[in-house]
């Protein structure tokens, strides 16, 4: 059984072959055409070959040269933003920029490790308005405030 | 001759970046640049990506003024957090760090201050100069340039970023080489081929430049700051009465700056240079010039005032190969370069013919962030200070807010809100194995144009690549391309580039 001596760079490499594969595959339809005539799909391929191979080697370099471990993976704080993000962008277009913005924040907040909710809720009103202030009135962008579009 | 048309150009530039409208621009620009930077944990780089959407409502020059009041805040507000807490908030001022906290430490956080920000203005001018020098006969030349030598410079330049990039070398190829196919998404300009969209019609016109560098270092730096531990701030309080230097401090100061300034002007221009390598060529220069060299790391205001004015002078001139030859040399101009894109404008000499005053105004734009970092910043650096007093449980949704409000504003579309969504697990998953993103980005930038100049190249050659061994512009710059890469693999150098970079840890 072969020993993986850098988990970290394997990772890496798995990231890049699986990139490259996917370059591959999800551009397989494009046409080739020739050097002379490069189509839309000589290029991409040439550089998910490149990908896939550099894969390949920093992963051999992996089980050969002692590297770091990897650093465990947190899914709550990345988690806990995205969702907010996701709320925000998926409700403004229905109730505004001013419940939206709120919701965000006060699930933003714990993301963090330390979240209380009365800061939360103060928090999340001031940047909100704040954010009104600024996006909307001074910098004159078309967000929707109350309501939907 | 020559000369004159500097001034008379330059005059241009200024009666349009002067106008009362910009120079507001340019100062909100600073401040912003500078609340940002000032912020722990938030470089240049994401601090421009975070505020790039407010610029884009305005037209092209007060949008090119601001993003530079940004740039040079962002960079201005790292050099303060470096002296002040040691925590260089960019990788330009990891070198000011060293000496400049000590400095503070003894009490002399205002000296430090005030020579890292007139080191800067200095070099800011003369940077400005270089600019308005070298900037057209640059872009004459690069009337020159055919498809196979823009093709053989955007390899250099992007050999030359691999050489920078922090940690594995071949990392660094391989997000290059990513950031190049990620360029490639959308539809195909020779034949209309829709490639990577997976019939999703906001992935038609290429994958969005804003929510990729959003996704991959604003969210990405927030988890990052939330997974450590908070760390014990150390904020030394700088004594304000103290802010302006003596003039026997100013003595030890000026001659480093202007060394400083003098190798970052050059360094920037290079491909791929910029202010990180300019501040660490001229830390170690100063080092090696000095009387004393075990004075360095204990406060030498060497240490400081060389590497500050070197940064600065480059991350000016570093401005030459964007605006002549459309070609990005760092992470920071690639941010640059996506915003004139966004403008509309295509980055090349074309814009200094055809748009005189938006280049000579940029250029002039460069100088009034400059004096306005030091007119006004100087004085509110208690102001930055207070600043860093701000719990991150209170700041980062703050961030994140204008980071999503910031790419909904500019597009109205939820999913670019779930494109930043999928970069910022990507940038997660690529930072948690030791690769950095920021090469990838130069090549998300360069992936379209690279492609179009080889196609090109070979149509020109029918199908043979020694097209681009039989053109003596990229037959040199290929050359060129190699020899970096062969001091890459050298052993000498490799250890060099490892123990530079080590000093950041």
């Amino acid at each position: 059984m072969v020993r993986i001596k850098s988990p970290q760079d394997f990772g890496a490499a798995l990231v890049f072959i699986l990139f490259g594969l996917g370059g591959i595959y999800f551009g397989y339809d494009l046409r080739w055409g020739s050097a002379a005539r490069m189509g839309p799909g000589y290029f991409p391929l040439v550089l998910s070959g490149c990908i896939i191979a550099i894969g390949v080697v920093i992963g051999a370099r992996a089980l050969i040269f002692d590297g770091p471990s990897v650093e465990r993976f947190q899914i709550r704080p990345l988690g806990l933003l995205i969702i907010a993000s996701l709320i925000f962008g998926y409700l403004i277009e229905e109730i505004g920029l001013a419940i939206s913005g709120v919701l965000m924040i006060l699930v933003a907040t714990y993301a963090g490790r330390e979240a209380r909710l009365k800061e939360a809720v103060i928090l999340a009103l001031a940047l909100t308005a704040f954010s009104i202030i600024v996006f909307v009135w001074a910098l004159g962008q078309s967000l929707p405030v109350w309501t939907g579009r | 001759m020559m000369d004159l048309h500097i001034l008379d150009n330059l005059a241009t530039g200024f009666v349009a970046a002067a106008s009362l409208q910009n120079i507001g621009f340019a100062l909100i620009g600073c401040l912003l640049g500078t609340l940002i930077g000032v912020l722990p944990g938030i470089g240049p780089i994401p601090a421009i990506a975070m505020l790039l959407p407010i610029t884009f409502g305005l037209d092209p020059l007060s949008s090119l003024i601001m993003l530079a009041g940004i740039y040079y805040g962002a960079a201005y507000g790292g050099s303060t957090t470096s002296i002040l807490v040691n925590i260089p908030g960019e990788a330009s001022s990891i070198v000011t760090a060293i000496d400049g906290h000590q400095m503070a430490k003894q009490g002399k956080a205002g000296l430090a201050l005030s020579v890292s920000a007139l080191g800067s203005f200095f070099a800011g001018c003369v940077g400005t100069v270089f600019v308005a020098a070298f900037g057209p006969p640059l872009a004459t030349l690069a009337q020159e340039f055919n498809s196979p030598d823009y093709f053989a410079l955007m390899v250099l330049g992007l050999a030359m970023a691999v050489m920078l990039a922090h940690g594995s070398v071949l990392k660094a190829v391989g997000m290059v080489f990513i950031g190049l196919l990620l360029g490639l998404a959308g539809t195909d300009v020779n034949s209309g081929t829709q490639r990577y969209t997976f019939g999703i019609t906001f992935l038609f016109d290429g994958i969005d430049f804003l929510p990729l560098v959003i996704g991959l270092f604003g969210i990405v730096e927030i988890v990052r700051n939330l997974e450590m531990k908070e760390a014990p701030r150390m904020t030394v309080v700088a004594r304000f009465r103290d802010l302006w230097p003596r003039l026997a401090d100013l003595k030890d100061a000026v001659k480093p700056a202007l060394r400083g300034t003098f190798l970052g002007s050059l360094l920037g221009i290079l491909p791929g240079g910029g202010a990180v390598l300019a501040s660490f060529a001229s830390y170690t220069m100063e080092k090696k010039l000095a009387k004393d060299p075990s004075r360095f790391g204990k406060g030498a205001i060497e240490g400081v005032a060389g590497p500050e004015s070197a940064n600065n002078a480059a991350a000016q001139t570093s401005f030459i190969p964007l605006l002549t030859l459309g070609l990005p040399s760092n992470p920071v101009m690639a941010l640059m370069m996506g915003a004139l894109m966004i403008q509309g404008l295509q980055p090349g000499a074309a814009i200094m013919t055809k748009q005189p005053d938006l280049f000579w105004g940029l250029v002039a734009s460069m100088w009034i962030g400059n004096l306005m970092l030091v007119v006004l910043n100087l004085p509110l650096i208690g102001i930055w200070v207070k600043l860093l007093s701000v719990p991150y449980r209170l700041l980062f949704p703050a961030i994140l807010l204008f980071c999503v409000v910031g790419i909904y504003a500019t597009n109205s579309s939820p999913g670019q809100i779930g494109l930043m969504a999928v970069f910022s697990v990507f940038g997660y998953i690529l930072v948690k194995f030791g690769c950095e993103p920021a090469p990838m980005v130069l090549g998300f930038i360069l992936g379209p144009l690279m492609e179009e100049n080889l196609r090109r190249s070979l149509v020109l050659s029918r199908g043979d690549p020694i097209i681009f061994l039989e053109r003596p512009i990229s037959a040199t710059l290929l050359v060129i391309t190699v020899i970096v890469f062969g001091l890459i693999v050298l052993p000498a150098f490799r250890r060099g580039r490892e123990q530079a970079f080590q000093e950041e840890g």
